[in-house]
Formats: C-alpha cells, sequence, structure tokens
C-alpha cells in the first residue's frame, strides 16, 4: 500500500470542547472534519466553523474508515463517555497509525491505559484543580 | 480457579451458577445494576459488589488482581472493552473475555488485546441460518481461528455411499467421521460401520477440503 498523504483534523463529539477545538482548526485554514451522533449537537458550532460535519456512531470502525480516519493527522475524541473515548484512542492508535491523538478524560485513573503510547489525554478535572491553585495563590 | 463476572443479566445468572458448581473457584461478581445485586446475592447466596467495573479503585476493592478469568457482559462494547483492558494492564489478569453487540468489533477488540470476543448476535444469525438450511450440510463449529471446522452431512438413500460400510468407500483421507447420529443413539464409526439413509455424519476436517468431501459423500 503507497503510504497516504495526511491531511485532515477529525473531530469525534461534538461537546463543548470538541465543537470549540473544531472551530478553531477550521480558523486556522485546516481540512477538518467534525463528528457527533446527534445532529442537534452541531448547532454548537460558530459561524467561524467552516468544515465538514457528519452524523453517525464514531465507534462503528466501517464509518470512521469511510470518513478517512486512515488519512488523518490528527484525531481529538471528546465525546462524554470516558470509555468510548479509550476505546477509539486505542483504534487509531493500534489500527490506524494516526500520528496525532488527543482525548479527553475525566476519570484521570484511566490515563494508565494510555501509558507507552503517543496518545495524549486532557483532563478537565486536573485543569480546573490546577487553576484553583493558581488563583489561591493569589 | 479466580473468575470475575461483570454485568449482565440472565446471563450472568447463568454464568455464575455454572462456575459455582465446581468447589475450588473463587466467585467475584461485580455489577452496576443495583437491584440485580440484590437478586443475585439472595438468590446464590453470594456477596455481589455493586460498582462500575471500568473504574480502577473498584477492581482494587474487589481484589480482581491476578484473577484467571475476567468476563465482562454489559451492553455496551466499550465499557466491556475498557474493564477488560484495564483488568489485563493493571490487575495482571490472565485471560480477558467479552461480549459485543457489533460483530464487527469481534476482530478489533482481539487486534487491540483482548483474549476471547463473543458476539451473540453473530452466533445467533449463524445458528438461524442453520436452522433454516434446506440443503443436507450444516456447518456446527470452527476451531482453531478457522483452521478446523465440524460439519454434519444428512445421508440420503440416493448417494452412491449409502448402505455400503466404510471401509467400502474409500472415504477421503484428509477428513475424519467423527460419529454418526443415528436417532436415537450416537455411534463411533470403524471399517465395518454400514452408512444407512438418514445417518448424520459428524465430520472434521480442513476447510479447504471440505467442498471435497461434501461432493464424495453426496455422488
Amino acid at each position: 500500500m503507497k503510504p497516504m498523504k495526511r491531511t485532515k483534523i477529525i473531530v469525534i463529539g461534538a461537546s463543548r470542547l470538541g465543537a470549540n477545538i473544531a472551530r478553531m482548526f477550521s480558523e486556522r485554514g485546516e481540512d477538518v472534519l467534525m463528528i457527533d451522533k446527534s445532529p442537534e449537537a452541531f448547532n454548537k458550532l460558530s459561524d467561524g466553523f467552516s468544515g465538514y460535519t457528519i452524523c453517525g456512531d464514531a465507534t462503528e470502525m466501517s464509518f470512521l474508515e469511510a470518513n478517512g480516519i486512515a488519512t488523518a493527522k490528527k484525531v481529538i475524541i471528546a465525546t462524554e463517555d470516558d470509555n468510548i473515548n479509550i476505546l477509539l484512542a486505542h483504534a487509531s492508535f493500534y489500527v490506524y497509525d494516526v500520528p496525532r491523538i488527543y482525548l479527553r478524560l475525566s476519570d484521570c485513573d484511566k490515563g494508565k491505559l494510555i501509558e507507552n503510547t503517543s496518545i495524549r489525554a486532557i483532563y478537565p478535572f486536573l485543569l480546573s484543580i490546577n487553576e484553583f491553585q493558581f488563583l489561591d495563590k493569589e | 480457579m479466580k473468575v470475575v463476572i461483570v454485568n449482565g443479566g440472565h446471563e450472568a445468572d447463568f454464568i455464575v451458577k455454572m462456575f459455582k458448581q465446581k468447589k475450588n473457584n473463587d466467585i467475584i461478581v461485580i455489577n452496576s445494576d443495583k437491584a440485580y445485586c440484590d437478586y443475585i446475592s439472595a438468590n446464590l447466596q453470594m456477596p455481589v459488589y455493586f460498582g462500575v467495573a471500568t473504574k480502577k479503585y473498584v477492581l482494587e476493592e474487589t481484589n480482581v488482581r491476578d484473577a484467571d478469568v475476567f468476563i465482562a457482559l454489559s451492553n455496551s462494547d466499550a465499557d466491556n472493552y475498557v474493564a477488560c483492558i484495564l483488568a489485563k494492564k493493571e490487575f495482571n489478569v490472565k485471560k480477558s473475555i467479552c461480549t459485543v453487540t457489533n460483530p464487527k468489533n469481534v476482530e478489533l477488540f482481539k487486534k487491540l488485546g483482548i483474549d476471547s470476543v463473543i458476539c451473540s448476535t453473530y452466533y445467533l444469525a449463524e445458528t438461524i441460518q442453520n436452522e433454516s438450511s434446506l440443503e443436507n450440510v450444516i456447518k456446527l463449529l470452527s476451531l482453531e481461528n478457522e483452521q478446523i471446522v465440524l460439519y454434519e452431512v444428512l445421508i440420503s438413500e440416493k448417494y452412491a455411499i449409502a448402505n455400503k460400510t466404510i471401509a467400502e468407500i474409500h472415504f477421503p483421507e484428509n477428513a475424519n467421521i467423527s460419529c454418526i447420529l443415528r436417532y436415537p443413539h450416537v455411534i463411533i464409526p470403524n471399517g465395518a460401520t454400514v452408512l444407512r439413509p438418514k445417518d448424520k455424519l459428524v465430520i472434521v476436517s480442513a476447510p479447504s477440503n471440505q467442498n471435497d468431501v461434501v461432493n464424495f459423500i453426496q455422488r
């Protein structure tokens, strides 16, 4: 198989985090695809977003393949469900060799599951605690 | 043997009972449905841990470390995946088994490190296909990643081999008639066994030889 050029950024889960990351990349002129299972979720996308949206089940690997997971340069996984996020991150890493993978995790303990990979996690809980400590020092 | 059973409804009940029949099994049951926990603990007189098995502290508190088998039976494929991976990576569980509702996840989960992935939808579909088959050949089972197949062929009186002994017919060498179902008996055949119409032959072979064997029988 000849190597494909990876240009696409895929954002899975149009949560507030996911939607804003998608808009940010879109404003930078990147090729962005936003996936969510509910069509209403895309309402969160502001006018600044000029990428593509598609409604579907991202846990269905054939759906991800049809939408170019194998040619993605970055995947950002921000659904509301930690376990789905872990599964999608593992599939992106071990099966589709996506170079950069980010996921959101509410449960910090699950960070252990992405050790020794290039997957990077965002922990809203840790960020809030850090921010609190910072504010408390003022 | 130390066995952990996570979530699931009636099937969990059934599996717990099955493992309980053997004396030396140490069984740990974890369920995220409170009503179900009460039901199981009352019904089977055993402790059931109420909690979510994809949380690390739950697996710590229930002491699943070094378990021989870890079975995840919830309706969510992703939850089962994470529970099994967590048990394997963090708690040194020897064998992880999970059920999935999406047949496509069987291959994916195996690739990602789950030892055994079972899809009831797939088995149901295959069984229905077999049951509704009008042909005389039924695939029963494939073993060792489809390297071995077990199938059943019904003998018709029209076949050339009907009413002959196995020694007479020169059965293909790359297959074996492992038993014959002649209702209500099960016969382990030898060269002198006569193949009668309405006998069901249970045959073991490699998948690549199946067609030749079936053609031989149905001549």
